[in-house]
């Protein structure tokens, strides 16, 4: 974990450069995966995509699924890291915790203006849900892809029992990942969540806002280990590991927005109440566009 | 003066009539029932020599044997075909089932006439033309339904009942063999503007014939016994003898990756190419031809590879730091000390 606080910056590392990428690989390759499979289906000639300039290869199969490999290497190579990674160090921040189900239909109503939000963690109970959904749909697959991968290279004379299951798994699967990704867009285009963009993209959100809306979450950092300063002595070799994994971003000069600096200062001055936080935590003080 | 193709073609032709019945007793020209049901991959031997394109009939008589085995198969068409979005390509047969001369969804073989010049002399060489039934059929591994499959028997076979007419399989094919029929299919019921467009028909070596002990109706029919059908290394072998014997030539061994139909010509087959001017339904015979997928096996592979390539990174990864946080805890422990 390198989750920690820099109050002189007004920010609050939320992940590491290794989370970052591993997001970005998924993220990244599995648009690719989308796009080449929607090729496959087939789609490039019917709707005259392969007119489009560059796009010609979108009607030719063997390319497109020269494509689909690739980017399913990034894919299934990034999620078993992913699961193997975190699985070994034990950190089970998105695994489902009881009574997600029912705080997060309490999240989504106050999204219509019903109710107030809870306190977070670091994740709202709905992440930790999609999270799972989103485990199940890509291990839906990887799993019939690598058995469809096979087939192709090894064995076409497959059991028609198991190719007919690894195609409409991986056919379900692919709708699915439609939806879910959509689903995963939508999300961070809501006004409420919106501060967490940039987090996926830098690494770091606003302080003032995670002190708003994820004060169990800064409550773990606080109590678990001291802050830390803006720029820490160099001397420092046993914060060494965890300045590793720390996004450059954080680090970088300038990345904090004009305006942050200021912000920051008055949130680490001023408790925040409950009350700011709808729809204050969407407007907080010091705002500026997300990054990204 | 004979060229090398064709001066060894009468006495071959004596040869394989004597060894017919010696052959038919050996068990490979007939498919018993235990070779028919899950005996491992079946192949078919297609004899140039033999076949005469059948003289007096209207119809070859092996084509005449698919076109009544399958003359129900493709259920009533839709009136009006859909015509699909955006691209609007419609095929339809279904006034035109009685040509032969081609594929069509409602023809799954014909047979071509080649007349080739022999130093002078005309031959006449037939060349029956049908699925080829690949070893690695593109066709079948490519189709993102699985409507198309090899089965364990060797054959290829499209499920009608699964397929979406989107014509990939055709696409793949080197010889561009299944072909569309419009207005039937799965995808009338979904979306027909808008998804798919009908359903792909080809020869299916007689899936259900096989599986009840018989042989395909085309060999049945052949009234010259020029088609066999056995356990696939047997035809091999006897494809190989053969054409060693009259020093002739092999088709569908390493075409497209090999298939499991091969063909014995005592002409070249650049030669029988030659007359052949690939067109819609009208497959050409290029020697060598290649298989498309083998361009993509290597970045296949390395797909099998990459779920190990995550799991040793990732558990690298959290060993390295499970070993940086020991050795920070020790050291604190002794600053404590």
């Amino acid at each position: 974990m390198s989750d920690r606080v820099v109050r002189e910056r007004n920010l609050v590392v939320r992940h590491s450069v290794v989370e970052l990428a591993e997001h970005w690989a998924v993220a990244l390759s599995g648009l690719a995966l989308l796009v080449s499979g929607m090729f496959q289906l087939p789609m490039g000639s019917r709707y005259y995509i392969n007119s489009v300039p560059g796009l010609a290869w979108s009607a030719d199969f063997m390319v497109s699924l020269n494509v689909h490999y690739a980017a399913s290497m990034v894919f299934v190579a990034a999620s078993l890291f992913h699961v193997v990674y975190h699985g070994l160090r034990g950190e089970r921040g998105m695994i489902p915790r009881r009574g997600d189900l029912k705080t997060s239909i309490e999240v989504m109503k106050s999204f219509l203006g019903k109710g107030k939000e809870p306190p977070f963690h670091k994740y709202l109970p709905e992440q930790r849900l999609a999270y799972i959904g989103m485990a199940v749909i890509i291990a839906m697959l990887i799993v019939s892809g690598l058995v469809k991968t096979y087939k192709n290279l090894y064995a076409p004379d497959l059991s028609y029992t198991v190719v007919l299951w690894a195609t409409w798994v991986h056919n379900v699967g692919f709708v699915l990942f439609i939806l879910a990704f959509a689903a995963h867009i939508g999300a961070i285009v809501l006004k409420p969540n919106r501060p967490m963009l940039r987090g996926i993209l830098t690494g770091a959100v606003r302080l003032d806002y995670a002190e708003h809306r994820h004060p169990l979450w800064i409550g773990e950092i606080e109590g678990a280990k001291p802050e830390v300063k803006a720029e820490p002595p160099e001397t420092a070799p046993d914060r060494a590991a965890d300045r590793e994994e720390a996004p450059a971003a954080v680090e970088a000069a300038g990345e904090v927005p004009a305006g942050s600096q200021d912000a920051g200062g008055k949130s680490a001055a001023v408790p925040q109440e409950p009350d700011e936080a709808e729809p204050g935590c969407a407007k907080p003080r010091g705002e500026s566009p997300p990054q990204g | 003066m004979k060229t090398s193709d064709d001066k060894h073609r009468l006495s071959r032709r004596a040869f394989l009539k004597t060894s017919a019945g010696a052959v038919a007793a050996s068990g490979i020209a007939w498919p018993q029932k235990a070779q028919a049901r899950g005996a491992g991959n079946l192949a078919t031997l297609i004899d140039l020599s033999l076949c005469n394109g059948c003289p007096g009939l209207e119809v070859p008589a092996c084509v005449a044997a698919c076109k009544e085995i399958n003359r129900d198969r493709i259920p009533p068409v839709a009136d009006p075909i859909p015509v699909p979005w955006p691209r609007k390509t419609v095929e339809d047969w279904s006034r035109r089932r009685d040509v032969s001369d081609r594929l069509t969804p409602y023809n799954y073989l014909y047979v071509h006439r080649a007349e080739i010049d022999v130093d002078g002399a005309p031959e006449t060489v037939f060349v029956p033309r049908r699925c080829m039934h690949c070893d690695n059929p593109a066709c079948a591994t490519i189709c993102p339904f699985s409507a198309n499959h090899k089965h364990d028997n060797g054959a290829v076979v499209i499920d009608q009942d699964l397929c979406f007419g989107g014509a990939k399989c055709k696409a793949v094919c080197p010889w561009e063999i299944p072909q569309r029929q419009s207005g039937v299919g799965i995808y009338l019921h979904i979306l027909p503007d808008l998804m798919g467009n009908g359903v792909m028909y080809k020869c299916d070596l007689c899936h259900d014939r096989l599986g009840r002990g018989q042989s395909p109706g085309c060999m049945e029919a052949c009234p010259q016994k020029a088609m066999l059908i056995g356990p696939r290394d047997g035809m091999l072998a006897e494809a190989e003898r053969r054409a060693q014997q009259i020093k002739g030539f092999l088709y569908g061994k390493d075409e497209n990756g090999g298939t499991s139909t091969f063909y014995v010509s005592p002409v070249s087959f650049d030669r029988i190419n030659a007359t052949m001017k690939k067109g819609p339904g009208r497959p050409d015979m290029k020697p060598g031809v290649e298989r498309q997928m083998a361009g993509t096996d290597s970045l296949g592979k390395a797909v099998l590879a990459a779920p190990a390539v995550g799991i040793v990174a990732g558990a690298a990864g959290a060993l390295k730091w499970l070993s940086d946080r020991k050795a920070r805890v020790e050291k604190d422990g002794e600053k404590d000390v």
